[in-house]
């Protein structure tokens, strides 16, 4: 007999679970559990992902139009693209792997009880509302119009009073994000329970490792940049601003040497992601573990070489411009080991296309587009004409927007039942997954020919000269069309995850049939993850997985599965 | 891509081509063996577990190595391309460019200035640019060409575009780089002139001297007051109007001497070529017939004559000012004092008589 009770010890004694454990508003805001802290994480990154779409789809919706329009001036504009940018990458997408998912899955993937230092974590969360009520301040003060890149001296003397505050938000989301790395370093390093050795841990914890060294590196240069930044303002020290003796290239510098591995921090959680959801939904081992766990770790180290690829036309040295190019390749092939590694795994495998793994497919669709068309902007001729173009914008969107965040969109689907002890609607997943996925490449795949014909990015209007609205009009219609079928597919999201939260199906403690530790406490976990120190095996090892007709579930065979991996069947 | 238009579209869009195929090739390789693999290895009832190879060293050593060598091959084509765009030819035509919000001003070697980019066809024109303001980049897609304006230091690029436009047709010029509101009304036109007709465009450009000269018949006055302010600038870095000396002498008054004018006239005070004066130069059949004779010549061939005290550094402004132009500016000498004896101009060239 299979059950679950009789397998699975841990489960057995645990009756409550971590959200009915403690009750009322207090228990949650000032919980120290990691889930408690994930869930909270995930609402904020959501709440901020739906304002951040709302402002693409004014951006979307005025390019409808080539020239001005009177319910929104080019100001207004210029604010709502910013904004965009801004919320997006440093409210959502930064934190929304690490912090939301990371935080809730990370301790039980591991084995462990919680986080290293969970006040430390609760902490990192307070700030991260602190600095969104920053950023929200700064749009009664006035608003800001910089772009999410701050480039001086434009920054420095713009009119708009929304610049400090944003900045000074920029900046304490920077310790948030600093905070969430340092705790997941130590909780990887000093919480593994025996039998865990770094070639059987998670290739999503690997992930959010690299991540987590990039955090802790690269964020205090963007904090002091930020600070620099708010000097130069307040105080008018010449720093960036030329005509204060300063050098506005420097700026760019100091910014790129952190948002560039900022990109890093957003996709390689991504890619952890869909290393576990291809190898879960294939039933089949991950395919060359090591190439793609130090692939991650190679990513994260040229991440901080390659910076000046954002510069190639700032007026920085040809020679560096040089070196920098061909930096940027280093990139590419770790990159794109991962991709064929995880095709690989899909070859023999027994794939289940559900919601999760309809995500994951899409990544490696959205993602081998994204890495391939960052060859033509690493190339230096090339680039010099495809810089600052539509073509930078459908190229970061498809690594940021359609890897990172739809890799996050995944992993929700994937530990949804983990998360919440309910099962969404399959049916209206895959639908939902179906239109995000057409009308991402409908909004993106048409900035690609809007690039290459020469349509800058950051443009209000595309009427000024005769010719310009006819050359690129057609793009954009298709585009806002695109957004629109999106934005259609987010809402479906929003509405069957909400509506299983009160009416979905209770979920089996493994729907999926992952081997990972996660799958084998019950769904949601309680409080304490784990009542005994669990038994570390490979965790994708899937021989001793079996389903489970009563629970509608799987089930893993922790003798089998623990001996099958002592009996050399591991990596 | 827009149709090519430059010396460096060809090589920039065969690059960009190239690439793009081997894209397409990476892109259905990786997309068709998904879809392929998702269709054959689906799940067949409640059949969970599955073997396949966990790994393949040298299936895998092969997937690194082979897109490394992709990526050096592909590098050094854009390296090639971008050194090109980096080495200006030494007989390139200069533009200067200036940008600030939200405008560009084009000026030729003659003083002309012009807010659409006007470029002789079959020849090397180098842009030297400068911003005013906030950074702005300068981007002409059917070029190929690009680069940011960065206020407080000079940027150049340069490019050859082979085949005029005329007047009536143009090419595109774009601000790429965020600059505020109006950054999107930072469009321009780029007309390529065949050589004939652009040095008649920029010949014409440079003659509004000639259109005020035209529009006010009755006052001869307004050359050298409205004139010759917009001209004097470029030689304020050197020469002073208030006595001050600089890197060439004062055209106001110093020593009590007189101003440049007058001096010409007083005996024995302005001397060149090592002590000699120069009024022996001036006169009815010797060097220079008369004093305007010298000034035009120390404009137009600086170093003819050499003022003691002063090396021999000044550039010749021939070729970049016409000779209505030099007439202004050597009236604007004359009437550096009005009839009371007060300056008509102060220190920066503005004219601040009655």
């Amino acid at each position: 007999m299979t059950t679950l009770d009789a397998r699975s010890p841990i489960a057995a004694e645990a009756p409550d679970n971590y959200l009915t454990f403690r009750r009322g508003l207090l228990s949650w805001l000032l919980t120290l559990d990691h889930k408690r802290i994930g869930v909270m994480y995930l609402v904020a990154v959501l709440a901020s992902f739906f304002v951040g779409g709302v402002m693409a789809l004014l951006v979307r919706t005025k390019l409808l139009f080539p020239g001005e329009v009177t319910w929104m001036t080019a100001e207004q504009y210029n604010q709502a693209f910013t904004l965009h940018g801004a919320i997006m990458v440093f409210l959502v997408i930064i934190p929304s792997i690490p912090a939301a998912l990371g935080n809730f899955v990370l301790p039980i993937m591991l084995g462990a009880k919680d986080v290293a230092f969970p006040r430390l974590n609760l902490f990192s969360f307070y700030l991260w509302l602190a600095g969104a009520a920053c950023a929200v301040y700064s749009l009664l003060a006035g608003g800001f119009d910089t772009g999410w890149t701050f480039y001086t001296p434009y920054s420095t003397n713009t009119t708009l009073g929304g610049v400090i505050p944003v900045l000074v938000g920029v900046f304490i989301l920077g310790f948030s994000s600093i905070f969430t790395g340092v705790n997941f370093i130590v909780t990887i390093h000093k919480l593994r329970p025996p039998g865990m050795t770094w070639f059987r841990m998670p290739l999503f914890l690997w992930a959010l490792y690299a991540t987590a060294v990039i955090q802790v590196l690269a964020t205090p240069v963007l904090g002091i940049t930020v600070a620099l930044l708010v000097i130069e303002r307040v105080f008018n020290i010449g720093i960036f601003d030329p005509s204060m003796g300063g050098d506005p290239v420097l700026f760019q510098h100091f910014f790129w040497f952190y948002s560039h591995p900022a990109v890093y921090i957003m996709i390689l959680p991504g890619m952890g992601i869909i290393s576990e959801i291809i190898s879960v939904h294939s039933h089949r081992h991950i395919f060359g573990f090591r190439f793609i766990a130090f692939s991650s770790i190679a990513i994260a180290i040229f991440s901080f070489l390659v910076w000046g690829h954002h510069m190639f036309t700032s007026g920085q040295s040809p020679l560096m411009n040089v070196l920098f190019s061909a930096i940027t390749f280093s990139v590419a092939i770790p990159s794109a080991v991962k991709v064929f590694n995880w095709l690989a795994t899909l070859y023999k495998g027994s794939i289940s296309l559900n919601t999760p793994m309809l995500y994951g497919l899409s990544f490696l669709f959205l993602f081998t587009i994204g890495g391939l068309t960052g060859i033509p902007l690493a190339v230096l001729s090339t680039d010099i004409h495809l810089h600052d173009t539509y073509f930078v914008v459908a190229h970061f969107h498809y690594v940021m927007m359609g890897s990172a965040l739809i890799a996050m969109i995944g992993g929700l689907h994937h530990w949804w039942p983990k998360m919440f002890g309910v099962m969404y609607s399959e049916f209206w997943g895959r639908i939902a997954c179906g239109l995000v996925f057409v009308g991402f490449n409908m909004t993106f795949f048409t900035q690609f020919m809007l690039g290459s014909q020469g349509m800058p990015r950051r443009y209000y209007s595309y009427d000024q000269i005769e010719g310009m609205a006819e050359a690129f009009k057609m793009y954009h219609h298709i585009s806002t069309g695109g957004s629109y079928i999106m934005a259609l597919g987010f809402v479906i999201t929003g509405i069957y995850l909400l509506h299983s939260l009160f009416a979905g199906k209770k979920a089996p403690a493994n729907p999926w049939g992952g081997a990972s530790l996660e799958w084998q406490c019950t769904s949601p976990p309680p409080h304490d993850n784990f009542s005994k120190t669990p038994r570390v095996g490979d965790c994708y090892d899937f021989s001793a997985v079996r389903w489970d007709e009563k629970q509608e579930g799987y089930v893993v065979d922790t003798e089998a599965h623990t001996a099958s991996t002592k009996n050399g069947k591991g990596h | 891509m827009p149709e090519g238009a430059s010396n460096f579209s060809g090589t920039v869009d065969w690059v960009f081509h190239f690439i793009n195929y081997i894209n397409y090739f990476f892109f259905f390789l990786v997309v068709g063996l998904m879809v392929y693999f998702v269709w054959k290895y689906r799940q067949k009832g409640r059949e969970v577990y599955a073997r396949g190879p966990s790994h393949h060293t040298a299936l895998e050593l092969g997937w690194t190595i082979l897109p490394t060598i992709i990526v050096v091959v592909i590098f050094f084509m854009g390296f090639r391309g971008f050194v090109d765009m980096k080495t200006v030819p030494a007989d390139a035509y200069q533009i200067d460019v200036t940008a600030q919000q939200w405008s560009w001003q084009f000026k030729y070697p003659n003083g002309a200035t012009s807010a659409d980019l006007y470029i002789p066809a079959g020849k090397p024109v180098k842009l030297v640019m400068r911003s005013n303001d906030v950074i702005h980049s300068l981007y002409i897609p059917d070029f190929r060409v690009k680069q940011d304006v960065v206020p407080g230091r000079y940027t150049t690029m340069w490019f050859q575009a082979d085949h005029a436009t005329g007047e009536d047709d143009f090419h595109l010029l774009f601000c790429t780089e965020f600059c505020g509101k109006d950054h999107s009304r930072m469009n321009q036109k780029v007309f390529v002139l065949g050589e004939v007709q652009f040095d008649d465009w920029v010949t014409k450009q440079g003659r509004w001297l000639d259109e005020l000269a035209k529009n006010n018949p009755d006052d001869p006055t307004i050359l050298w007051k409205v004139g010759g302010p917009k001209l004097v600038g470029r030689c304020l870095s050197c020469h002073s109007l208030d006595g001050k000396s600089g890197t060439g002498p004062s055209w106001g008054d110093y020593d009590g001497t007189g101003n440049i004018w007058e001096r010409l006239d007083k005996d024995k005070v302005h001397k060149v070529d090592g002590g000699k004066p120069v009024q022996d130069l001036i006169g009815p059949g010797r060097k220079y017939e008369t004093r305007e004779a010298y000034l035009r010549a120390s404009i137009l061939a600086p170093g003819e004559v050499i003022v003691d005290g002063y090396g021999n550094v000044m550039p010749t402004f021939k070729g970049q000012l016409r000779d209505p132009e030099v007439d202004v500016l050597i009236d604007m000498m004359k009437n550096l004092k009005d009839e009371d004896g007060k300056p008509n101009f102060d220190s920066k060239g503005k004219y601040i008589g009655k």
